[in-house]
């Protein structure tokens, strides 16, 4: 008996390395080790085997099994391998084939700048407040100190609806019904759409504004230097170069045109920086005492900074559009580019 | 503003490069828009000598040349016929580009060498017209570049001033500011006017009637004068002003003008009637100015009058009944101080915009009245041979007294930011020629405005000077301290925020179109004559017809968004706007602005590609949208209701949209006709929401309801329907059939055709049973699945297939 088993072994290991698929193994794992096996005709022998010897050929037939057992396992995962090497070596695509790509929606690039512009200075505690656009020229003009007849309004030409009633030429006027409204420390930017007569190839008489103010107790120019030299280098990066000039506004005082170096040419002269190495970006002032009379606000207890720059603009300069016309033409080529 | 190097160093001594200047002065807000080298480029352009002008051999018009340049002499061939052997002139040399892109090479013209070019004034850019080639005064160098030589060389520089700096509207006026920057003194002209014959008085008399538009006015006489052309240093000056030389006196006006900053005014003495000046307001008459065009006077205008009539509008611009003509010989000279409010009104109204009213307008400098005349009249008497009468006369009922504003030291370093000590406060005003009283106990500044400053009223704006002086480089950067200031998020942006994302997620892309229309519009939408967004916001002074009306629906704007696109091949479109409309309320002086989103699509519903299918999108691919849309808003309780529609919509294919009773807006495919308005071939499916509505029934909150862990359970059921039935009324109808256990209703098959009776249509729907507390049996279902078939054959007539 312990020959038949030792041959068992034999002849099932050389079954075993021979099955050439996962199926013909199993036929051999029947043959062998099945109920109706040869393993099992063998073991009905055992009962004609003395008592010493029964322990000694049981012994042996498990570790027949046993081994037999292990040896269709490593075949399986060797056949297993095999086929799965197979079908991965019968299995190509042409990747190069273009995606099944689901229609994306893009953002206009004047409200992605408006969504960027507001989140940096959201996170400097600024909220957000809007205001009509048809417009008194009460808050538009005259609160901003820009009274009738003032040469300063020749610095804006005016939409008119009626007498008292403008689209409003900048997103000023949201200051002054801000601050009406509340009462200090206010942080504020209102963006917004504006209105100017004027169109040519850098003008057009719709364009978009953020404007932004703080009112608080010891507000000083200083102040203004940081939060426009911060919003700068966060938007358009840090180290870029920021300077302050002197301008003027009717409703700031001291007022400051802000340039930041040019970041077409890094500052060395080009064509959008008209050579200068600066580029125009925000105006922006101390809040005159004249507009904080006109909202009650006590201008010897609080004192503020207002700023507000031009969305277009700054679209342009951010994602090098060359053409103002392109933001209202509306041209999907055009528009699919800011997906 | 133009001002150049040469002329300012007339006034103040600087040593600062012309690029440093540049750089200071916008840097002191007088912002440097153009900075331009005169003769840059040209320095190869020499004084030169003419050895000999010979005939040209083979040509009669032309000479040939033999030209002395301090070194080797050249021959040169020249067209022109003003010159002879023994003159100085411009050579450009072989390798110069003059202006217009011309270069200069060397050539042979008709046979004849020629190796460089003799230039005319135009040529060299320094006039706009030139006769002949330029002949040189013989003290000039030969050899020597010419620009230099001739002192031509300069730099011009093109100031963007701001309104409030009337006082740099004059070459004085910025030198004045390059004094405060390097710390020089300003050299103010003092003008010595040679006087001679018969005073003033005996011979004309001022009158001014309306002293608060006029306060001031001054006069001088100067009789005998030559008219001719202005000297060529007079002329040049102009010219690098950008102003052109008319004749001796005028000139002088407008040199003095650009100078000193100050208007004046040139009358032809002969030609007053009575000889004498009243300074009033004429009432309404007709006037015409020396530009020829007849002008409306109103009541309120000012004008200087004679014995008869106007012969001036006062700061604005002279007469041409009084205009200096070739012939005049006495000049009745003008400086006067006009009301900025009454010139700025008749100049606006009018149109009339000049030289004189802009500074009128802006606050001329009444105590520059005598320094311009005088410096005129001894300009006139020198450059026009003019004598001038003995004295002045000086209208001046009221004098005009300096302002006082007073400023703290404590106030100018909260603002700034700055430490500053009264001296350096004080220093830096006085620096500008205000006048400084110190207050050392209350560390403050009494400061004597003077009235070239008219800007300068109150204490701000005497520390916006202050920063100015000290430069705002000069001003430490600091952060704002203080409290958080707590500002809650409107619903309303909450809300648009949100819909734009939405949007964008469902693969629309935003345009921007501009808030005014043309009020054609109205009629390609085929909106009807008594609808109300035909009631709209209209532009008093519109830019064009085209952008006349703020609109009242999107809508036109976006169909004009697709034809644009579809004429550029851009096929497949899904575009929307959310922005405001603009409606008219009556009985208010501003409109409502809602806002609206709007959205259209056309083409195919995936983009052309190898694997995707390629049909055109229909209504129910912008209802899928619609809907997501309204579930993102958290809008509930939709209904779509065929009963009510837009006319620019297919009757057929359009519906309103309602949250409840409350219509939140429209949706369908464009009607045929308003395609046909747009010039659009093919099919355009849009929708319209009132956000205003949407923010009005949103629930404003997501409300979670608890999922089930136990088995779903699904019957298919297929039922011939009449047509006319409705999936709402289908889905309402197994929705209302009580079925506690059914979890969803999807109706995912609608057939006509084969098997299916005429009139009659199939519909199948998909219903999903669970519980949330156990595993439902067969029996369960069956039965709740059972009354939902009896439900659907009793109430709509139903016949299971």
């Amino acid at each position: 008996m312990k020959q038949r088993l030792e041959d068992l072994l034999a002849s099932g290991r050389e079954s075993i390395s021979a099955a050439g698929y996962e199926s013909e193994l199993q036929d051999v794992r029947v043959r062998l080790l099945g109920k109706k096996g040869e393993l099992t005709a063998i073991m009905k022998g055992m009962g004609q085997l003395t008592a010493e010897e029964r322990p000694v050929i049981g012994a042996l037939a498990n570790k027949v099994k046993e081994e037999i057992e292990s040896l269709i396992a490593d075949r399986q995962s060797v056949l297993k391998e095999a086929a799965i090497e197979g079908r991965l070596q019968s299995e190509t695509i042409d990747v190069t084939l273009p995606g099944r790509r689901v229609k994306s929606g893009s953002k206009h690039p004047i409200t992605l700048v408006t969504e960027e512009v507001t989140a940096i200075f959201a996170s400097l505690g600024f909220g957000v407040e809007e205001g009509p656009e048809v417009e008194k020229d009460f808050y538009n003009f005259e609160a901003l100190n820009i009274p009738k007849d003032h040469p300063a309004r020749d610095m804006q030409d005016t939409f008119y609806i009626g007498d008292e009633t403008v689209l409003r030429t900048h997103t000023s006027p949201v200051q002054i019904r801000t601050m009406l409204k509340y009462e200090p420390p206010v942080r504020v930017i209102a963006p917004g759409t504006v209105y100017r007569r004027d169109s040519d190839l850098t003008h057009s008489p719709m364009f978009h504004q953020v404007e932004g103010f703080l009112v608080d107790r010891d507000i000083t120019f200083g102040d203004l230097k940081g939060i426009l030299t911060t919003f700068i280098n966060r938007y358009f990066g840090e180290g870029i170069g920021v300077r302050f000039r002197p301008s003027f506004f009717p409703f700031t005082e001291p007022s400051a045109e802000v340039d930041m170096q040019c970041v077409i040419c890094g500052g060395s002269g080009c064509r959008v920086c008209k050579n200068s190495g600066w580029l125009e970006i925000l105006g922006s002032g101390m809040i005159d005492p004249e507009v904080f009379r006109s909202v009650e606000y006590d201008s010897d207890k609080y004192s503020g900074f207002a700023f507000g720059m031009g969305l277009e603009r700054i679209a342009m300069l951010k994602y090098g559009v060359n053409d103002l016309r392109l933001f209202f033409e509306n041209d999907y080529r055009f528009l699919s580019q800011f997906a | 503003m133009v001002v150049t190097y040469n002329w300012l160093k007339e006034f103040v001594d600087f040593d600062l490069s012309p690029e440093d200047l540049s750089h200071r002065l916008t840097m002191a807000g007088l912002e440097v828009d153009a900075m331009d080298k005169l003769g840059e480029g040209l320095e190869s352009v020499i004084v030169a000598r003419l050895i000999s002008v010979d005939p040209h051999p083979d040509a009669d018009r032309l000479t040939v040349c033999q030209v002395d340049t301090g070194g080797e002499p050249v021959q040169i061939v020249c067209g022109a016929t003003n010159h002879k052997s023994g003159d100085y002139v411009a050579l450009a040399q072989v390798g110069t580009v003059l202006p217009g892109d011309f270069k200069i090479k060397k050539s042979k013209i008709r046979g004849q060498l020629s190796q460089g070019m003799l230039c005319s004034e135009k040529e060299l850019g320094l006039a706009d017209e030139s006769e002949g080639i330029m002949i040189l005064s013989q003290d000039l160098p030969v050899g020597k570049p010419f620009f230099d030589a001739a002192g031509l060389s300069d730099i011009r520089y093109e100031l963007g001033l701001t309104p409030n700096r009337a006082d740099c509207l004059s070459v004085v006026g910025v030198a004045r500011e390059v004094a405060a920057m390097v710390g020089q003194p300003l050299r103010v002209p003092q003008p010595v006017v040679p006087e001679e014959g018969d005073a003033i008085e005996n011979q004309t008399s001022v009158e001014i009637v309306d002293s608060e538009k006029g306060p001031r006015y001054m006069a001088r006489l100067i009789k005998d004068v030559k008219i001719g052309p202005s000297p060529q240093w007079l002329v040049r000056r102009l010219d690098s002003v950008g102003v052109r030389s008319i004749n001796n006196v005028v000139d002088i006006t407008n040199y003095v003008m650009m100078e000193l900053g100050h208007p004046l005014h040139a009358f032809d003495f002969n030609l007053l009637n009575d000889r004498k000046i009243i300074v009033k307001c004429p009432g309404k008459s007709a006037f015409t100015t020396l530009d020829g065009q007849e002008q409306q006077l109103l009541e309120s205008d000012l004008a200087i009058c004679d014995g008869k009539g106007p012969v001036a509008l006062a700061g604005i611009m002279g007469g041409e009944n009084s205009e200096i003509q070739p012939d005049t010989t006495d000049v009745l000279l003008e400086s006067a101080f006009f009301d900025p409010l009454t010139i700025r009104r008749t100049s606006k109204r009018l149109g009339l915009h000049t030289e004189s009213s802009h500074r009128f307008e802006r606050g001329a400098d009444v105590e520059m009245v005598p320094v311009a005349l005088d410096r005129a009249a001894a300009l006139m008497a020198e450059l026009a041979s003019g004598v001038v009468a003995k004295g002045v006369i000086d209208a001046y009922p009221q004098t005009i007294s300096r302002r006082q504003v007073p400023i703290t030291l404590a106030k100018t370093n909260a603002i700034l930011g700055l430490e500053l000590s009264l001296e350096q406060v004080s220093d830096m005003l006085a620096s500008i020629g205000l006048g400084v009283n110190k207050d050392e106990a209350e560390a403050a500044l009494s400061v004597d405005i003077p009235a070239f400053r008219p800007d300068l009223e109150r204490e701000i704006d005497l520390i916006e000077e202050v920063a100015r002086l000290n430069g705002y480089d000069n001003i430490p950067v600091t952060m704002p301290s203080g409290e958080a200031v707590d500002l809650p998020v409107p619903v309303h942006q909450k809300m648009v925020k949100r819909l734009r994302d939405e949007m964008v997620a469902l693969g629309f892309s935003e345009v921007v179109n501009y808030s005014f229309i043309s009020p054609s519009a109205y009629d390609r939408i085929n909106l009807a004559a008594d609808d109300s967004r035909r009631k709209n916001v209209a532009v008093l002074n519109p830019l064009t017809e085209e952008q006349s009306v703020m609109r009242t629906s999107l809508l036109p704007s976006l169909l004009e968004n697709i034809s644009h696109n579809l004429a550029y091949r851009s096929l497949d479109l899904s575009l929307f706007e959310l922005r405001p409309v603009f409606r008219v309320v009556e009985g208010e002086e501003l409109p409502y602005e809602p806002t609206f989103l709007s959205a259209a699509i056309c083409g195919r519903r995936e983009p052309l590609g190898w694997s995707q299918q390629s049909e055109a999108v229909d209504f129910y691919d912008l209802k899928g949208a619609v809907e997501s849309i309204l579930d993102a808003a958290l809008v509930k309780k939709l209904t779509w209701q065929t009963d009510e529609s837009e006319p620019y919509l297919h009757p057929g294919k359009s519906c309103a949209i309602y949250s409840g009773k409350v219509c939140l807006g429209t949706l369908g495919e464009v009607h045929p006709k308003v395609l046909d308005a747009y010039d659009i071939g093919e099919p355009v499916y849009v929708f319209e929401l009132n956000i205003e509505r949407l923010i009005e029934t949103t629930t404003g909150q997501i409300k979670f309801s608890p999922i089930s862990r136990f088995p779903d359970v699904y019957r298919d059921s297929a039922f011939l329907l009449d047509e006319g039935v409705s999936a709402e009324q289908i889905l309402a109808t197994v929705r209302g059939a009580k079925g506690k256990l059914v979890e969803s209703v999807v109706l995912f098959d609608v057939y006509r055709g084969k098997g299916v009776p005429e009139g009659k249509k199939s519909i199948a729907f998909r219903v999903q049973y669970r519980s949330p507390e156990r595993t439902l049996t067969d029996e369960e279902i069956n039965k709740a699945h059972g009354r939902i078939v009896k439900v659907m054959e009793k109430q709509l007539g139903a016949q299971l297939r």
